[in-house]
């Protein structure tokens, strides 16, 4: 029997890894979504920041089932949009090129994880079209806002959307 | 012959932004600029009006890849200018977490970034899918590096726990005797991961380059030491800007590092080896002679030994140290509670090489001017000469070829072009 506090449990709970670079202006709203959604939750170290070298994801990924990873992206659509896509089961689209201010890229992270067999069960990546990544911080307005959507999707994908709120919506 | 421009979209596998542009006119290579975007200078600004005790945080920030680096450059200046001295167990931890950046650092680019270009791969993930073993060791060897750097610097890649004078917090016996399972292994792996480098076909190769390192008197030079070279120089790193200098290079907003009244010179494993193979440990040691090694490396294609040789040190040194620890009565000196206005520099070896930093700090421990030079702006100019000879000698090849050959010289110095958007573009020019 799995009870709430079992291992099993743990590895159930989603893992939310926001990547970026918080001096490269928009390239920051992954980070910008794991803080939005700790002052939501509190602590929690199934929320993490990083990390800016992406092959460490592998590892840092390891023994989790379901697996959430906000990034930005640049693919021509406007600023702040954004893309949700289920990467266990699908590929990032050829043109895509998730915006790196690190080594090698999310995309090639994930290339390098699929070629190893070390994908997550599930993997949903949500993608925010970033506009200036100037060395610069602080998010533009557009960006801004995606942070706050993909936060609430966030917290209603990992069944912590408060009751209340989600009500409201109907 | 029309003059001819190709472009590539980005010089694959190095880190961060940055543009090489060759022109070659009637057989003879006219230019070679080697662009690369600085964010050092950016948090130069950024520091200022900021408490010195911010710096190691603040700096950290600059390379996702070497945040110690960083770190152990900012505390070291630091005091330096206020006169603290960091000794024993803490210095021991110190070294401990340059040893889990090594570790990290060097693993990532011998096996996700430079081997490819000797086993005729375009990236690491189609080398995985030949090579799975190859890159599942280094990723295995990447991961006890940052595993160290974790367990030390509370936060993996970007370490919280580092302080002017310490660390926030040190760890017990327990918990440093708990990696040596996890080092032991790297051990083995960083010794395997020798012998597969070594087997690496090299171009041959030999280059003149002035070696510039850290060298210690008791050890392989991390945090401290004099700056020395092979043609003679020595000086203290308070006088490193005696020695150096930065001049502006005429086609980029980088500032280029030469040897003052000199040129080019090259910073990183390759120097740090030549300068100090003297200091490493027998198991390094022995990994470099089985490998072949001389004491002096000038083939550039060859640092991917020398990395791994570097791994091997930074194992058996982090055993050495755990093996030995006895947690300090305090998890910091204390800085001085006042002071005059003061100034500070030091010098660390990062994986890539020695990182300067200099700060300025007003009487109530504000920045007021802060200069960093990074490792990759100082090979920056010996990168060009590299490039050049290679060029020279490769001018019958077709351009592809001859990009090729030149991405593949730009990664052996392992440039942290850094931080950047990794858009970099490549024109070859011939007319």
């Amino acid at each position: 029997m799995s009870g709430p506090t079992s291992p099993g449990a743990a590895r159930r709970t989603p893992l939310v890894i926001g990547l970026g670079n918080e001096n490269r202006g928009d390239d920051g709203c992954g980070l910008a979504v794991v803080r939005a959604l700790r002052e939501r939750l509190g602590e929690d170290e199934r929320l993490v920041e990083g990390p800016e070298d992406v092959t460490e994801l592998l590892a840092l990924w390891a023994g989790s089932e379901r697996v959430i990873v906000v990034d930005a992206v640049r693919s021509g659509h406007a600023p702040g949009t954004v893309h949700r896509l289920d990467l266990a089961h699908q590929e990032l689209p050829g043109p895509w090129r998730a915006t790196s201010t690190h080594g090698l890229t999310f995309a090639d992270a994930l290339a390098l994880a699929r070629t190893l067999g070390r994908i997550p069960a599930s993997l949903t990546f949500y993608g925010i079209e970033a506009g200036s990544v100037g060395m610069q911080r602080g998010l533009s307005g557009p960006v801004a806002g995606a942070v706050a959507a993909v936060t609430e999707a966030v917290l209603a994908e990992i069944g912590r959307a408060p009751a209340a709120r989600a009500a409201n919506r109907r | 012959m029309p003059e001819r421009t190709i472009a590539v979209d980005y010089l694959a596998r190095v880190e961060g932004e940055g543009a090489l542009r060759v022109r070659i006119r009637n057989r003879r290579v006219d230019q070679v600029e080697l662009k690369i975007f600085e964010p050092p200078r950016f948090f130069e600004a950024f520091l200022r009006g900021r408490s010195y005790l911010e710096a190691p945080d603040i700096t950290a920030r600059i390379c996702g890849i070497c945040p110690v680096a960083y770190q152990m450059s900012a505390c070291h200046a630091m005091e330096r200018a206020l006169g603290m001295t960091v000794e024993g167990p803490l210095r021991d931890l110190r070294r401990l977490l340059y040893c889990g950046e090594w570790i990290e650092s060097h693993a990532l680019h011998i096996y996700l970034l430079h081997a490819p270009d000797f086993l005729g791969y375009p990236d690491a993930v189609r080398l995985a899918k030949d090579h799975p073993e190859a890159v599942k060791r280094g990723l295995e060897l990447k991961k006890a590096g940052n595993h160290l750097m974790q367990v030390l610097g509370g936060r993996e890649i970007h370490p919280v726990n580092v302080r002017v004078g310490g660390f926030y917090r040190t760890p017990s016996r327990a918990e440093l005797l708990a990696l040596r399972p996890g080092l032991e292994r790297a051990l083995t792996l960083a010794e395997e991961t020798v012998r597969f480098a070594s087997g690496l076909t090299f171009p041959e190769v030999e280059e003149e380059y002035e070696f510039v390192s850290l060298r210690s008197e008791h050890e392989y030079p991390m945090n401290e030491g004099e700056v020395v070279s092979n043609r003679g120089l020595r000086v203290p790193a308070s006088r490193y800007e005696e020695a150096f200098e930065e001049v502006q290079a005429a086609h980029s907003n980088a500032l280029q590092s030469i040897r003052r009244g000199g040129g080019s010179y090259l910073v990183g494993p390759l120097a740090r080896y030549a300068l100090n193979h003297d200091r490493l440990g027998p198991r390094a040691r022995s990994a470099a002679n089985e490998a072949g090694l001389s004491e002096t490396v000038r083939n550039p294609y060859r640092s991917i030994v020398v990395r791994a040789v570097e791994v091997v040190f930074a194992c058996e040194e982090a055993l050495r140290i755990i093996d030995g620890y006895q947690p300090p009565e305090r998890p910091y000196v204390e800085p001085p509670v006042s002071f005059h206005a003061t100034a500070g520099a030091a010098i660390t070896e990062a994986p890539r090489g020695m990182l300067y930093h200099w700060y300025r700090l007003s009487s109530d421990g504000l920045i007021e001017e802060a200069k960093i030079v990074a490792p990759t702006s100082q090979n920056q100019k010996r990168i060009e000469d590299d490039l050049r000879h290679l060029v020279e000698r490769s001018l019958d090849q077709d351009d592809s070829t001859l990009t090729d050959f030149c991405e593949r010289a730009i990664r052996n110095h392992d440039p942290c072009i850094s931080c950047a958007t990794h858009f970099l573009s490549l024109d070859l020019e011939r007319t």
